[in-house]
């Protein structure tokens, strides 16, 4: 490509990040402003958002829900993906395909349908709106992610580990704890994060599952709806750090797992 | 070869503590575990049954479950069932579809925006994820990656009330337009189809960029060179070689797109205003109200998912692809 366009190029990708920053650097400093409306010039600049929310402790209660939620889901969908990887990752069958793209399905679903069909489900299976109905069906969603990543890390897997476990008289139940398990490791943690973060962000099946009491981003949008405060600017940037380092956390941890394999 | 790789897999988890160790040789050696693994697996067959039963109950009870129940539902003439009362089959639900305008419109609004949306967003990313793969060092592209990826992780709703900040009758753009004399009141972009697109193009622009990247990324330098020596400008080295190497990517990420960006609900609702109600609203509109209504929410979310997988699935094909790897 031509200098000019080599240029332009760069350009159109530090437009891009603005882009991508701007708004949220505008929500954090929001949350600064000494007064209850929301809108620009900020005038005077306060720590008293923030400080609210650490001592609200109905927010400490909703961010506790989520937590719990995110952290059952997580787990859930790591033995539940780890054990789909690891039957179609090494075996070949008839309709491996099939069950290959039924995996896969609740993550191509959009979102409102996935809601939808969830809660007609949890009220056909009787599980009321509430904790287990939203950890059901943030499981449903973050499993086609496990597998995928477990799968993607089981096929690096050298079929002699196995083999040599084996032959030091592991049966296959050992093998899989004391070899593959330890080997998955990185794959599980990087998932794991993922999983959390899709949980702990999720809006539309909190939102369609849960009962009275919210998660945090259904009480974000609650709150919204009844006007806006910098409240909810404060509320907003703590939920935004904490899911940048975790996000930061899970790339570093794939990064270097990608790494070990080449 | 194998066998040093072996040692040096093993030594880890032993090294880590010998007490598991003695834990896991008890394992094995008790009568009783013996005995029942024996059993188990006793053939690769059994073995297999074994590993296979969880997976597929999950896929089918969890997975296809709840699709199956909402297309089921979706013929009833009401649900949840009133006790004593047995629920009628009918085709009533769907038909209320095609009987109004006002369902009928938001449904193609959601199809046309989802369409449109796409479109942008591939035009928006692809010279970033151009620059990003063929234009960045290697050992830096990790590091302007990373800045992309760290906005994608904040979620849905708080991205979506960062951009009402950005857009308000108060918000930044109306400062800096009022600031600059561009304007002297504020330009309502609020409850638009404007502030609704820029929204929805501010949450799925990474879902386009991270597959054009990674299809870029594997294009070999060699390819655009033997071109450039077989006499090729640059734009047509770009048409004939790039652009035809990315189809992968182009695909992943318009299906990913288009198929998120038509399942968002609180985004509509922030963003937008009367005149940009899409299909999602007005499906969550039958389960706010009385049990009655979710015949024929199940009905439309049927009609959706049947449309949005088809027109999925008919361009994939287009582009030459089927649906295995999608996520990949």
């Amino acid at each position: 490509m031509t200098r000019s366009t080599r240029i332009l190029m760069s350009v159109i990708y530090w437009a891009f990040v603005v882009y991508l920053f701007v708004p949220l650097i505008l929500m954090v400093m929001m949350g600064f402003k000494d007064s209850a409306f929301i809108g620009f010039p900020i005038k005077a600049w306060t720590f008293e958002w923030y400080l609210g929310v650490f001592q609200d402790t109905k927010v400490i209660n909703v961010f506790l829900y989520s937590m719990a939620i995110a952290l059952s889901t997580t787990f859930l969908s790591l033995v539940i993906g780890t054990w789909i990887a690891s039957f179609l990752g090494p075996y070949k069958f008839p309709g491996k395909l099939i069950v290959f793209a039924l995996t896969c399905l609740p993550a191509v679903i959009p979102g409102i349908i996935s809601a939808i069909s969830l809660r007609i489900y949890a009220r056909f299976l009787d599980i009321d709106p509430g904790m287990m109905a939203i950890i059901l069906g943030h499981t449903v969603h973050n499993v086609p992610f496990v597998t995928l990543v477990v799968m993607a890390r089981l096929a690096t897997l050298p079929k002699s580990h196995i083999e040599a476990a084996r032959d030091l008289g592991a049966d296959s139940i050992v093998a899989f704890f004391r070899v593959t398990l330890p080997y998955l490791r990185p794959a599980l943690i990087g998932a794991g994060i993922f999983c959390m973060l899709l949980s702990f962000d999720d809006f539309v099946r909190a939102f369609f599952l849960g009962s009275y009491q919210p998660t945090l981003p259904v009480l974000i949008f609650a709150k919204l709806r009844s006007g806006m405060s910098p409240e909810i600017n404060a509320i907003s940037t703590v939920v935004l750090v904490m899911t940048a380092i975790l996000g930061i956390w899970a790339e570093r941890s794939m990064r270097r797992m990608n790494k070990g394999t080449e | 070869m194998a066998h040093t790789e072996t040692r040096q897999g093993s030594a880890e988890p032993n090294a880590a503590g010998s007490q598991r160790r003695s834990f896991w040789g008890a394992l094995l050696g008790n009568s009783s575990y013996d005995a029942v693994t024996r059993v188990l697996f006793k053939t690769q067959r059994r073995q297999f049954i074994i590993l296979a039963s969880f997976p597929l109950f999950w896929v089918l009870f969890a997975h296809l479950g709840p699709i199956l129940q909402m297309f089921w539902i979706s013929f009833l003439d009401s649900y949840p069932p009133t006790a004593g009362v047995e629920p009628q089959l009918t085709f009533a639900n769907w038909m209320t579809f095609f009987e109004a305008r006002i369902f009928m419109m938001p449904f193609f609004r959601t199809l046309g925006f989802a369409l449109t949306l796409t479109l942008t967003t591939l035009l928006i990313t692809y010279p970033v994820a151009y620059f990003l793969a063929k234009h960045v060092r290697r050992g830096n592209q990790l590091m302007f990656l990373l800045l992309l990826l760290i906005p994608f992780w904040v979620g849905e709703i708080v991205r979506t009330y960062a951009i009402m900040i950005l857009l308000g009758n108060t918000g930044a753009v109306n400062l800096i337009l009022q600031w600059l004399g561009l304007t002297d009141r504020p330009i309502p972009f609020m409850y638009t189809s404007f502030s609704l697109s820029l929204g929805i193009i501010y949450l799925t622009s990474l879902y386009m960029l991270l597959p054009l990247y990674s299809s870029l990324e594997k294009i070999p330098r060699n390819y655009l060179e033997a071109a450039a020596d077989l006499g090729a400008g640059p734009w047509r080295r770009f048409f004939r070689v790039t652009l035809p190497l990315s189809r992968e990517g182009i695909a992943s990420g318009c299906t990913l797109v288009f198929l998120i960006s038509t399942g968002y609900y609180a985004t509509p609702v922030l963003l937008g205003g009367p005149s940009t109600t899409v299909f999602a609203e007005t499906i969550a509109g039958f389960f706010h109200v009385a049990g009655d209504e979710w015949p024929v929410g199940a009905a439309f979310s049927s009609i959706m998912l049947i449309t949005t997988l088809t027109l999925t699935g008919i361009f994939l094909k287009l582009m030459g692809r089927t649906g295995k790897g999608l996520m990949e």
